[in-house]
């Protein structure tokens, strides 16, 4: 099935299924019962299916649908939840300390959601596109590789000239580039300002090396392109992983305000009635 | 001019190494004596060779120290297994031989027993996982075993081959378990057609029996300069291999022939072998030069030719190209059972035309093709077609590639000749990621490791063509070439869905099967005792470390299919048929 049409019929029955429900809803309210009771179980038992997803993934082998069908049930069904969401809130702002609590929960969790969906949509197609494709792992090790091969192209230049113009260059620029991942936030912004001008400024100073020299600073252009891809790989992969270290632990901090409303509703108001 | 500093080394030769000297244990190899070739020499089939016949850079002399060499078996060893591919033949030099082609189970032969693990035994795997790498139960190896038992060079003796025939309801008289006679040759069909063996063949005594193993270079040899020999295999394979070879083909099941149409099919339809059968080394050389491959590749019916007969592919694969500017455009390729030059013939013989070849076809690595002449194709398989589809409309399927289907089926030719180029068109199951969905999550390598007691059977890494990749993870082709030389048979394909999967027990990690493997998908490891507090496991003799070949099975002990492909939340992953080009062209283009 194309993604388009997979859309499309997710789309209609995630409407369809609101639709019906609301009749429902209004017919709760002009019979005066109280319709935050059903839609705030109803709420709860979607974040309680939502949250399942991450044990679905460590349960590999037992054949309970494929990880991508329970991820179109997580978007739809995230969706979903925030439509319940407002109609149990009413679209107002709480009161009581837990309550504001769990409301900023909840609206922190879906932020987290929407923006780590945007993500994961956006991102592969920039890390495919800069080409280089690295294990993220693995870069640390690529990283110190291509140091490595820096420096002896240094020590190279200062052996074979008395120029010393490309050290110069490695210490002013380069040591401080290799050392590390750099320029993360560019590289969040797609920004390739910081590698422009350090490859600028090595084309700068070509004018200046001999023909031995000029070999090795061509070397060099291409090592400085090759770290400033690792970076944009660290940099955007690591932002692929790191929304989950935030989306993930709070689902559970979520569940437990969850839980602790629901007991102090049922504790202290007899059912919520 | 040669510099100074380049190292001159002699270009390879055909026999630099001889046969002879091609094992994986050393206490195996030996050159073929002066004696071993008088007393070859006075036996047949080589006492009635005239060597005259054979040119003087290929000597009948020379082929036969150099492709062939002596093999010892003891009563009981299994010569050659049902279902191992192999690139030799055998002639029985003193001492009897028995096929057995029923009666014995897959652990006889060294190899695993087909069943999936329970629901609850894949469950609790991801909780007993070992935290160490490579880890194993050394009891599950052969010296624990009962059923068979290996020597340090790998051969499997079978112990109890009189009880196993004797279970079996046929006498050892019967088919089923026919004696092969000193003498005779066997395995030629499947060296030479690169198909699996058929039947399972044992040393039957008395004593030693003596075989001559001949390479399949050698034999295409002596088949090419010996007429009786050439004549004997043809009759063979028209008696057992040619109707299954015509049969593979979907327009030949598809028609309807009778026995006379058949007989004349048979008598007149040709077979033919292009490339080389171990495709995979000159592939691996030629990717180290950095050479083009497709100028490299055997023509087998060129663009602009007449048409001079229907080729159906019978083994191997075969490149469709067109020319193009000053080159080739490849636009498709053809596996097993596939058919080239039938539009043409059809529309020569539908209107007395003489419309040309359209499209070049090479042999990716090797092919084998069975050609039906033109004149036979005109008097028994058009008529025959026009019979089954009298309006004259021939489902599409049966037809064979055209540019035209290509291009409305698979948008790209950069793909197609990817894959071409780098021969993944062998793959059954390979592993391709699209790189614009997938978040680099490795949720696909997680769940791998969690079903292989923590070690990840694939990398996720791997040649990439526009945004798919395709990854380091086991292929399970068509042409499966690491199973080619296994000395054990612990590479083998499963019972259940002809899986590639390596019997850890008995694998004895020589490499051969990750050196022959093209696409670098078998790793060599080193492999701990779960018993030892999962400390390395040593050769006692030796001192070194055990190792075993390891590469993706496809999960095919679990449930649910390959764990990786269910494990993607992106829908980034598929494991895709390469023979099927409409579900790969449907996934990528979704």
């Amino acid at each position: 099935m194309l993604f388009r049409t997979r859309r499309l019929l997710s789309i209609a029955a995630l409407v369809l299924v609101l639709l019906m429900l609301t009749p429902y809803a209004i017919g709760y309210r002009i019979a005066f019962s109280d319709v935050v009771v059903t839609s705030g179980w109803l709420l709860f038992a979607v974040v309680a299916f939502l949250s399942s997803y991450n044990l679905r993934k460590k349960l590999t082998y037992p054949p309970l649908l494929k990880s991508s069908t329970w991820l179109q049930m997580h978007i739809y069904l995230g969706i979903a939840a925030m439509v319940i969401f407002l109609f149990h809130t009413s679209g107002k702002v709480p009161t009581g300390h837990l309550d504001i609590a769990l409301y900023a929960l909840f609206t922190l969790m879906v932020a987290s959601g929407l923006f780590g969906f945007y993500l994961t949509r956006t991102i592969p197609t920039t890390l495919s596109s800069r080409g280089n494709e690295v294990i993220f792992e693995r870069i640390p090790l690529f990283r110190r590789q291509i140091k490595n091969r820096v420096e002896q192209i240094i020590l190279q230049s200062i052996e074979q000239s008395a120029s010393s113009i490309l050290a110069e260059f490695y210490k002013s620029y380069l040591m401080y580039f290799l050392s590390g991942p750099r320029n993360v936030l560019l590289h969040l912004v797609r920004s390739e300002r910081t590698s422009y001008r350090l490859r600028h400024e090595l084309r700068e100073s070509d004018r200046y090396l001999d023909e031995q020299d000029k070999v090795l600073a061509a070397e060099l252009d291409d090592l400085i392109k090759l770290k400033d891809d690792l970076d944009f790989h660290y940099a955007r992969q690591g932002l692929l992983k790191l929304w989950l270290f935030f989306h993930i632990p709070m689902t559970l901090v979520l569940l437990i305000f969850l839980v602790a409303h629901i007991v102090l509703i049922y504790a202290f108001t007899s059912g919520g009635s | 001019m040669v510099e100074v500093n380049t190292p001159v080394r002699d270009k390879p030769k055909r026999w630099d190494l001889p046969f002879s000297m091609d094992f994986t244990n050393e206490a195996e190899r030996r050159e073929m004596s002066f004696s071993d070739l008088n007393d070859l020499f006075a036996k047949k089939p080589f006492s009635e060779m005239d060597a005259s016949r054979f040119p003087d850079s290929l000597p009948l002399a020379s082929i036969v120290a150099n492709d062939t060499r002596i093999r010892l078996y003891r009563e009981g060893d299994a010569i050659v297994r049902q279902g191992d591919y192999g690139n030799s033949a055998f002639l029985i030099l003193d001492g009897d031989c028995r096929a057995i082609i029923e009666g014995l189970d897959p652990a006889q032969l060294g190899r695993q027993a087909g069943h999936s693990k329970s629901l609850l035994k894949s469950v609790k795997g991801l909780f007993t996982n070992a935290l160490a790498p490579e880890v194993r139960d050394s009891r599950l190896y052969p010296q624990h075993r009962d059923k068979a038992v290996f020597d340090p060079s790998g051969t499997v003796f079978v112990q109890d081959v009189p009880n196993i025939l004797e279970l079996s309801p046929e006498s050892y008289s019967e088919a089923r378990h026919n004696i092969i006679p000193e003498g005779s040759l066997f395995g030629e069909l499947a060296a030479l057609g690169r198909v699996q063996r058929s039947v399972t063949v044992v040393a039957a005594g008395p004593g030693t029996t003596r075989l001559l193993e001949i390479r399949w270079q050698g034999l295409r040899d002596l088949m090419k300069y010996d007429n009786g020999l050439r004549d004997h295999i043809n009759k063979l394979f028209r008696q057992n291999g040619l109707k299954g070879a015509l049969q593979m083909s979907p327009l030949i099941q598809a028609i309807d022939l009778d026995e006379d149409q058949w007989d004349q099919l048979l008598a007149e339809a040709e077979f033919e072998t292009f490339g080389s059968y171990d495709w995979h080394g000159t592939y691996q050389q030629l990717r180290k030069r950095d050479e083009d491959l497709l100028t490299q590749e055997p023509v087998v019916q060129e663009e602009g030719q007449y048409p001079n007969g229907l080729l159906i592919i019978r083994a191997g694969f075969a490149r469709m190209s067109q020319r193009h500017g000053a080159g080739e455009y490849t636009f498709g390729y053809l596996g097993i059972g596939d058919v080239h030059g039938l539009q043409e013939l059809m529309h020569n013989v539908s209107t007395d035309d003489n419309s040309p070849i359209q499209t070049t076809l090479r042999a990716a690595g090797y092919t084998d093709i069975v050609r039906v002449p033109t004149r036979t194709f005109e008097q028994v398989i058009y008529p025959a077609m026009m019979k089954t589809w009298p309006d004259g409309n021939f489902p599409e399927k049966f037809l064979g590639e055209t540019m035209e289907r290509r291009k409305r089926e698979f948008s790209g030719a950069p793909m197609m000749e990817f894959l071409a180029e780098n021969r993944y068109i062998n793959g059954t199951a390979t592993m391709l990621i699209d790189l614009d969905r997938c978040t680099r999550c490795d949720d696909c390598v997680r769940a791998c490791a969690s079903g292989h007691n923590n070690n990840p059977r694939f990398i996720r890494h791997g040649k990439i063509q526009d945004h798919h990749m395709i990854a380091n993870a086991c292929m399970h082709c068509a042409d499966p070439v690491c199973m080619i030389g296994c000395p054990t048979g612990a590479i083998h394909r499963s019972e259940g869905g002809g899986e590639v999967v390596i019997n850890d027990a008995t694998c004895i990690g020589c490499g051969t099967c990750a050196n022959s493997c093209p696409y670098e998908n078998i790793r060599l490891v080193n492999v701990r005792d779960q018993s030892q507090d999962d400390a390395l496991m040593v050769d006692p003799v030796k001192g070194k470390a055990i190792v075993k070949a390891t590469k993706c099975d496809l999960c095919v002990d679990h449930h649910g299919g390959p764990a990786c492909v269910r494990a993607c939340p992106h829908d980034a992953l598929t494991r895709a048929d390469m023979d099927d080009l409409l579900d790969l062209s449907v996934w990528l283009n979704r």
